[in-house]
């Protein structure tokens, strides 16, 4: 195990530290974070690093393997991009976590914020707090797991990838081409394995899944005339 | 009355209808069936001005000529020099723009990425994924980060000789790719993670940038990934350009790309198409106004596109400011396209902008890459043939004062002075 004092450093030098540290050490206790940006972009290995603060903005871009803990919170589109390994964030993130993420599994133990799981391509992504509205914006493939309240237009316009939802007000909150489905055996022992996994208390009976309506081509958003429904003027 | 009179008289389907022209009411009896707007291949079929407006001034006393055909002009372009360690340098300042894998067939891509080897020039992958034949045969590689992601990974940047950040494209400034179902094929739909035969509407905003300062640590972000050593540009539509350059280069880009309404497309929307955007000429004028303020014209590359046909169009160009241009369907054309307005139908008679695999055998990837590196080529002589009548011994050496307007229009869009009267009806555009 080693120590890293991040305080002062310069986003570069606190990546080019990390990649230089990972090579030889299996694990790596950051210290004084000071919500630095871009922490860990493109880092690659197997190592596990523990950041004791919180992050900011871009947390794990473009990770390839590690596994990162960060006791606080991250900012803004925390682990876009990213392609393999693990981000555990242990209280809030910002909105638009975890865009376009290609693989690995992304956990945050509190709050999200808007966009949640936008364009994502691959892997795992669990919210244990709420999230805000759009999460998993026209995603085309992965899993998406919420464990809290919903914001409006969830899952608007997925091309393909699930959500698995436990707000129970969720049919009022769905965006466009979505629909709400029972979660299936399979699905379930996929969820459970993460829980397990990640230690989340929680039972997988309960969830249900938001999966593209049709294969195609949606209701446009460009002229929608309100005058004959119930209720106008 | 005798028939031959009869002949002569102007019936009423004869008399021009004013607006409704014949195109008018086919596009309205077309609407009123589909209750649509429609989608069409190739871009804007507007009128615009271009640099066809103006003209190079010969060196005759005042200055003297290079020797066409035996002394040098230089055509090597280094761009994206600001930050990056290892900038883009390309034999000859004429790219290929972006083109995705999807709106053009493999068999397409892998011609131009094969031209490009040729003449020593770049090539972009365009949107939804890096093809690893692409790669392969191409002489430097430009990767496109559109705001979809598809098909986008840290694979594709590894393999990047440069990146290319798009905020808009000229054909639809404000909207995204556009991908009709007919070209989803099951193999399309793989590459892109998409499943077949749906329309593929992208998003036009990035999920990871909201704006500039977001750019800044997006850019730097990038630059971790590929340890500062690739060119980052920027690829901006012609719109408010003065601002949207300002901000690109106040975000640290090395180069920016300007695309203007002439710019080419797989499929659009045809009001997106013929109405947003503003055209390269004066787009290119305004970028460069942009960057001489903020005292940065030296550091960062300017790149346009758009509209780009021939030699001359470059040579103006770069005597305008740019440091290089990019072409798409000028490529296309060499290879074989007629333009006939249809590639959102998915089934291009000449294999190009189709996924038929019946239809895309009809292109010889060999001839096709022949063709493309012989266009290019041929361009690049003609640039350098007005260069050196010029007196230059670079084509990077062209300046404004070699240009004068042809039309009151060009003048005043260009600030550079009209023909005969070596005067501006504008603001100047820098010395003469």
């Amino acid at each position: 195990m080693v120590n890293l004092d991040v305080a002062g450093m310069s986003t570069m030098d606190v990546n080019a530290k990390l990649r230089d540290l990972i090579q030889d050490n299996d694990e790596i206790v950051v210290e004084n974070p000071l919500s630095v940006h871009n922490f860990a972009t493109a880092l690659k290995g197997q190592g596990r690093i523990t950041v004791k603060g919180s992050t900011g903005f871009y947390t794990a871009g473009f990770l390839q393997g590690p596994t990162i803990v960060v006791e606080g919170s991250t900012g803004l589109y925390t682990a876009d991009n990213m392609g393999a390994g693990e981000l555990i964030v242990n209280k809030n993130t910002g909105s638009n976590c975890a865009p376009s993420l290609v693989g690995g599994n992304v956990v945050i133990r509190g709050n999200s914020g808007s966009r949640a799981g936008w364009g994502m391509k691959g892997g795992n992504l669990i919210v244990c707090g709420d999230v805000g509205m759009w999460a998993g914006k026209m995603s085309l493939d992965g899993r998406i797991i919420l464990l809290g309240k919903v914001g409006n237009g969830i899952g608007e316009s997925m091309y393909n990838g699930v959500i698995h939802v436990l707000d129970p007000a969720v049919e009022d909150k769905l965006g466009g081409n979505v629909k709400v489905v029972p979660i299936d055996d399979k699905e379930k022992k996929e969820v459970e394995a993460l829980f397990k996994k990640y230690d989340i208390d929680c039972g997988v009976d309960d969830f249900r899944s938001i999966v593209p309506k049709v294969y195609g081509r949606h209701e446009y958003l460009l002229f929608k005339p309100t005058h004959k429904q119930k209720g106008a003027n | 009355m005798s028939e031959e009179k009869e002949k002569k008289r102007t019936m009423p389907k004869d008399i021009q209808r004013g607006v409704y022209s014949a195109e008018t009411i086919a596009d309205i009896r077309i609407k009123a069936e589909t209750g649509r707007h429609r989608i069409r291949g190739c871009g804007s079929t507007r009128k615009y001005p271009t640099m066809e407006d103006l003209l190079i001034l010969p060196s005759q006393l005042s200055r003297l000529s290079v020797d066409t055909y035996r002394e040098d002009c230089r055509t090597q372009t280094v761009l994206g020099s600001r930050y990056a360690k290892k900038p883009l340098i390309i034999e000859t300042p004429i790219m290929i723009s972006g083109m995705s894998y999807g709106a053009l067939s493999k068999e397409a891509k892998i011609a131009m990425a094969k031209a490009t080897d040729i003449v020593g020039t770049s090539i972009c992958n365009g949107e939804g994924g890096l093809l690893p034949e692409e790669r392969d045969n191409s002489y430097k590689q430009v990767v496109q980060i559109t705001p979809s992601r598809i098909g986008f990974s840290l694979r594709n940047l590894e393999a990047a000789d440069a990146i290319e950040l798009i905020i808009g494209i000229g054909a639809k400034p404000g909207l995204a790719g556009h991908l009709m179902g007919s070209k989803i094929t099951k193999e399309i739909g793989a590459f892109r993670q998409l499943p077949p035969g749906i329309d593929l509407h992208s998003h036009p905003r990035h999920g990871d940038i909201f704006g500039a300062d977001d750019m800044l640590l997006k850019i730097k972000e990038l630059r971790d990934v590929t340890n500062w050593e690739v060119p980052i540009f920027v690829k901006i539509a012609a719109g408010r350009v003065r601002e949207d350059v300002k901000i690109a280069a106040k975000t640290g880009a090395d180069g920016i790309v300007i695309d203007g309404a002439e710019g080419g497309t797989g499929a659009a929307p045809v009001v997106a198409s013929s109405q947003l955007g503003i055209p390269t000429m004066p787009a290119l004028v305004q970028a460069v106004r942009a960057l001489e303020e903020m005292g940065l014209k030296q550091e960062i590359s300017l790149i346009v596109s758009g509209g780009i046909k021939d030699g001359s169009d470059v040579a103006k160009a770069l005597a305008l400011g740019a440091d290089a241009v990019a072409i798409g369907t000028g490529a296309m054309i060499a290879m074989g396209c007629t333009v006939c307005l249809k590639c959102q139908e998915g089934k291009c008679a000449f294999g190009i902008g189709t996924q038929d695999p019946e239809l895309r055998k009809r292109l010889d990837i060999d001839v096709a890459a022949l063709r493309v590196a012989n266009y290019i080529q041929a361009m690049t002589y003609e640039a350098v043939v007005l260069a050196k009548a010029a007196g230059k011994s670079a084509l990077a050496n062209m300046e404004r004062e070699d240009l004068r307007s042809l039309t009151l229009e060009a003048c005043a869009m260009t600030g550079v002075p009209l023909i005969g009267t070596n005067y501006t009806f504008t603001e100047p555009f820098g010395y003469f």
